[in-house]
């Protein structure tokens, strides 16, 4: 080595190993070929000196020829001579450290967290560590949902991610020592992992560890002797429910070591209480499936919060109260529909409302005056009783919409229940009256709670009723009302309200309230117009009448066409419920559940009196959770009647934003989520990390705080890597071609001399 | 309780009914003459106060045959009506062409006859076909009280140009119609010449009725109150029911499948269990 580098001119010190490279790709092809031909070659070169006589000389010319061929074959092979340093290469530990919510969990005895276990082991097992990491790259990790690689130091090394998923933990890893010798794997973690079913290892971690092919050892931080808690482990609900239906819940209790003891489980909307029941906790039983059933009364987005109580020995009791949002929706409009008298007007309506899908209708027709003779036993008839105790009492606030069709309340119903639907409105509820000449003061209801909800006020006329054909004036001003829009262009809507066939019959003697919508009127020239369709609000409800029993013209009619018939009925229906689309001002938030550190969009938009956009408005935008108030800001809005609104909310939980503006307000609900899905589920899993150690050639652990691990020996193969060196060629320079062309100058001139040519 | 009403409108149409309407037990023969003899110094002295939407009974007039074989049936029907249930009437029927704009503005129609009459022109049919798309109703009543007259041969041939993929079809006695006001379950007539009735149905709407049991010949009276024609191989009770039947037809037609709707048929299905109609 040492002769070799005073040669070259290197200092022997820099290396410790010398090599012989040969440039072709494949030398051994070469100097077999070469090997063939050279030897051919020289037999016929030897056989060529035959007229040689001395053997001296001609062995001398044979022998530059054999010199000659041989630096040609040096030059051929292109060797290099390559001086270098190495060093033995150290393979890969990775430490993972689950970093997961449920690593704050208390473990008993000592009643501390979980991680508190594993940051001892590792602070118990320092020097060990100091020696791996002298042998070894150790990796440190935090892994949860996701891998993150660390520093040594374990300053941020807290339990704050949602939840564990260790068959993505392991393939991540898996593909990180893709190409680095990955001698063994320490994981320090609970097991809970909710991503595993029970009692079973997933596919995805068998073929991580396959790839990984380390032993991987387990420490389980925390176990489930004597752990104390009392757990809402799910609830099993739809998104969704309907209003006035059952929505049916589905709760898993988890129980461990609590002895013997009957728990409530309550659940509430706000502070009122819906459903309760009675848990047999037993000692010698884990789980609890308990079915609850409530019926929403009211539509929207709607929270509720089960209840386990509290128990200060226990290891966590976050997992005692659950909230859970339901969006209520109306499944079906419930109508009730009271027809005086049995007319094409009350038919066609009938028609519409029964053969609409959304509508469960309940219909009465008084098919039988108090002074009719029927002339038969009741027993031949099929009337039945007006069962108006239970409509106008226990019944009424079930129905969405109540429609008084040409019809008289006495003697069918008592007026006390007339201040019951009074109330209905007030409350939300919508009614409608349709014409005839049972309606309005026809039908007795002058100072009556019916006039006061109604949108219009009745005065004293010599004529409740007139029978005479008209066309209905529009009201130029409330074309765009929704009640109206019989078409979406609002020309083509124009058009289509101008032609639709004339009406015939009319209640007078009815003054529009001022703040009623005026949508048509009847004018016969000689008096003052008479409303016709008006539409209007009372307490939280809508009302609306109609001031003729002939709008089944529009029906019944072979021009026009019964479509803007079935139109005008579907817009009165979804205006008087109040449906979304109805509203003059809407509020919405672009999303009904956000994960934490997102950021919530909250849109709105207000409509004029007469469904115009209403622009440079300003109202107040408050934004609360269920404590507090967070944001109070005032908005305009834009010329589209529009406005937007963002904001990052700082904490999880449910949110109401809440807007007045112009005289209105409106309410949309959203919440924040934040995943405490390992609190419903804290048990360890000793399981899959004794699977996980078992499959991969590791070993498991328990972790007590003083584990000691240093009989933990990883092998640490000799494989050396160069870390520099230096080649010199030893063919591309001036002596190797000057060898050759030297041996064939001297074979060509002794060959002269002999007489060859 | 029965659902009554206080109808404010007040018809002054007298109703005339016969001394034997007015026969209660035990009470004597001279009074129901009074008060017959009473009704009649109303006769003809009070105004009707008909309104649009009231009840409208209009006779189809067509070419050939007799579209008014019985001319006081319908009157006598509209009369039973207004006596017996809460619908308004216009008392006195009206005469309508197929072709007559008018029409439209009246959802029950009725063609009764008794001789064969000619095929109906193609725009008639096209317009009735229309009318009873839309929400029209037909009661078509063959007043010959023969049976497979040539007044149902041209009610059959004018039904199959009506509609050719729908033919009249038996009316299933569980239909709406033997429930919308009386409960039912035969067909009457002033002669029974078929037990069943037959319609057609569109969209489970029912646009369409035909009895071969002249009906309106039942339903005939006089100004007098006497009944116009005598019902065959029956009595009282035969005629009643054809008043009845008649007043369930309307009835359906205006209120169609109310009867149908869950609130009603525990009491009703209950009566019918008890109820064995004749």
């Amino acid at each position: 080595m040492n002769f070799l580098a005073k040669i070259f001119g290197i200092n022997p010190m820099e290396y410790d190993q010398w090599q012989l490279n040969w440039a072709p790709e494949d030398p051994w092809l070469i100097s077999v070929s070469l090997g063939l031909i050279i030897p051919l070659a020289l037999w016929f070169f030897w056989t060529s000196l035959r007229r040689i006589g001395s053997r001296p000389k001609k062995v001398f010319i044979f022998f530059l020829r054999i010199m000659a061929f041989s630096f040609l074959l040096i030059v051929l092979l292109r060797p290099e001579l390559e001086f270098k340093k190495s060093h033995s290469l150290k393979n890969h530990i990775a430490v993972l450290l689950d970093n997961s919510k449920s690593l704050s969990i208390k473990t008993f005895p000592g009643e501390s967290p979980r991680i508190d276990l594993v940051k001892n082991t590792l602070e118990f097992n320092e020097k060990y560590l100091e020696q791996l990491n002298s042998k070894f790259n150790v990796d440190t990790y935090f892994v949860s949902d996701e891998i993150k690689k660390t520093g040594s130091h374990l300053e941020n090394y807290r339990p704050d991610r949602p939840f564990t998923d260790l068959s993505r933990v392991l393939n991540e890893l898996e593909r990180s020592y893709e190409n680095k010798p990955l001698q063994g794997v320490l994981l320090f973690s609970d097991g809970a992992d909710l991503t595993e079913e029970p009692k079973k290892i997933s596919e995805g971690i068998l073929k991580s560890l396959a790839r990984i092919n380390a032993p991987v050892y387990t420490f389980q931080a925390g176990s489930n002797d004597r752990f104390k808690d009392l757990a809402l482990e799910s609830i099993s609900v739809s998104d969704f429910g309907f209003v006035q239906q059952p929505v049916h819940l589905s709760v898993m209790v988890f129980s461990s070591a609590m002895g013997n003891r009957n728990v409530p489980l309550v659940l509430k909307e706000g502070d009122r209480i819906l459903v309760s029941r009675i848990i047999e906790i037993r000692n010698d039983k884990k789980y609890y499936k308990v079915d609850l059933q409530f019926t929403p009364r009211k539509m929207g987005k709607r929270i509720y919060t089960l209840n386990l109580p509290r128990f200060a020995e226990e290891s966590i009791l976050s997992n005692n109260q659950k909230e859970f949002e339901i969006d209520i929706a109306r499944d079906r409009v419930r109508i009730l529909h009271l027809n005086g008298r049995p007319s094409w007007d009350s038919r066609y309506l009938r028609e519409v409302l029964a053969n609409n899908p959304r509508v469960d209708l309940l219909s009465f027709f008084i098919l039988r005056s108090l002074g009719d003779d029927v002339a038969a036993p009741t027993s031949e008839l099929s009337l039945i009783p007006f069962p108006s105790n239970l409509l106008f009492d226990d019944y009424l606030s079930s129905f969405d919409l109540i429609i008084f069709q040409n019809f008289k309340f006495e003697p069918f119903i008592d007026k006390k229940y007339l201040l019951n639907i009074r109330k209905y409105v007030e409350k939300g509820g919508s009614f409608l009256m349709v014409g005839g000449e049972l309606s309005f003061q026809g039908g007795s209801y002058s100072r009556t709670p019916i006039e006061d909800i109604l949108p219009v006020s009745f005065k004293e006329t010599d004529s409740w009723f007139i029978d005479q054909e008209f066309h209905p004036k529009i009201n130029e001003e409330l074309f765009n009302h929704p009640i109206l829009r019989l078409e979406k262009d609002l020309q083509l809507n124009r058009e289509v309200l101008a032609a639709l066939p004339p009406l015939q019959g009319a209640n007078l003697g009815l003054v529009a309230r001022k703040d009623a919508y005026v949508l048509a009127e009847f004018g016969n020239g000689s008096s003052s117009p008479a409303p016709i369709i008006v539409a209007g609000e009372f307490g939280k409800g809508r009302t609306a009448l109609l001031a003729t029993d002939s709008v089944w013209n529009w029906r019944f009619r072979k021009e026009g066409g019964s479509r803007y018939f079935h139109r005008f009925w579907n817009n009165a229906i979804d205006w008087l419920i109040a449906e979304p689309q109805t509203r003059r001002l809407q509020l919405e938030s672009d999303k009904d559940r956000y994960q934490e550190e997102q950021q919530v969009l909250i849109k709105l938009k207000l409509l004029q009196k007469n469904y115009q956009p209403a622009s440079g408005v300003t109202g107040r935008l408050t934004i609360s959770s269920r404590k507090e108030e967070i944001i109070a800001k005032e908005i305009t809005t834009d010329e589209q009647g529009e406005q937007t609104f963002s904001f990052l909310p700082d904490k999880a939980g449910f949110f109401k934003a809440r807007l007045e503006i112009g005289g209105l307000q409106e309410e949309v609900m959203f919440s924040v989520l934040k995943d405490n899905a390992e609190f419903e589920k804290p048990l360890a899993n000793d399981f899959v990390l004794k699977k996980i150690a078992e499959i991969s050639g590791g070993k498991y652990f328990l972790l007590n705080g003083t584990n000691d691990l240093s009989g933990l020996q990883f092998d640490n193969p000799k494989i050396k890597t160069k870390s520099h060196s230096r080649s010199f060629s030893l063919w591309d320079n001036w002596w190797a071609y000057g060898l050759v062309a030297g041996f064939l100058f001297l074979d060509w001139w002794m060959r002269r001399k002999a007489g060859l040519s | 309780m029965q659902p009554l009403a206080c109808t404010r409108k007040i018809h002054f149409v007298p109703l005339l009914y016969p001394p034997s309407c007015f026969k209660l037990k035990g009470m004597r023969n001279h009074f129901s003459i009074f008060i017959f003899a009473a009704q009649l110094l109303f006769v003809g002295a009070a105004p009707v106060a008909a309104g649009y939407s009231d009840l409208t009974l209009p006779r189809i007039i067509y070419k050939g045959g007799n579209d008014n074989a019985r001319p006081e049936g319908l009157r006598s029907l509209l009369s039973q009506i207004a006596r017996r249930t809460s619908v308004e009437v216009n008392r006195e029927p009206i005469e309508l062409k197929l072709s007559d704009p008018k029409l439209f503005k009246h959802p029950f129609i009725y063609l009764g006859g008794d001789e064969p009459f000619e095929p109906f022109p193609d725009k008639d049919i096209k317009t009735l076909r229309e009318y009873l798309s839309y929400g029209g109703f037909l009661f078509i009543d063959d007043n010959s009280a023969e049976s497979e007259s040539g007044f149902d041969r041209s009610v059959r041939r004018m039904t199959k140009r009506l509609f050719p993929q729908t033919p009249l079809r038996n009316i299933p006695r569980d239909h709406s119609v033997f429930r919308s006001f009386y409960l039912l379950n035969t067909v009457s007539g002033r002669a029974i010449i078929q037990s069943y009735l037959e319609g057609i149905t569109l969209k489970g709407r029912t646009v369409l009725m035909y009895s071969a049991n002249d009906q309106a010949g039942a339903w005939s009276r006089n100004k007098l109150g006497d009944w116009n024609y005598d019902v065959i191989a029956g009595g009282y009770r035969q005629r009643q029911l054809s008043i009845r039947l008649g007043i369930n037809i309307i009835l359906y037609a205006l209120t169609l499948d109310y009867k149908k709707d869950m609130v009603h048929l525990p009491i009703i299905l209950e009566r019918l269990r008890r109820y064995q109609s004749p």
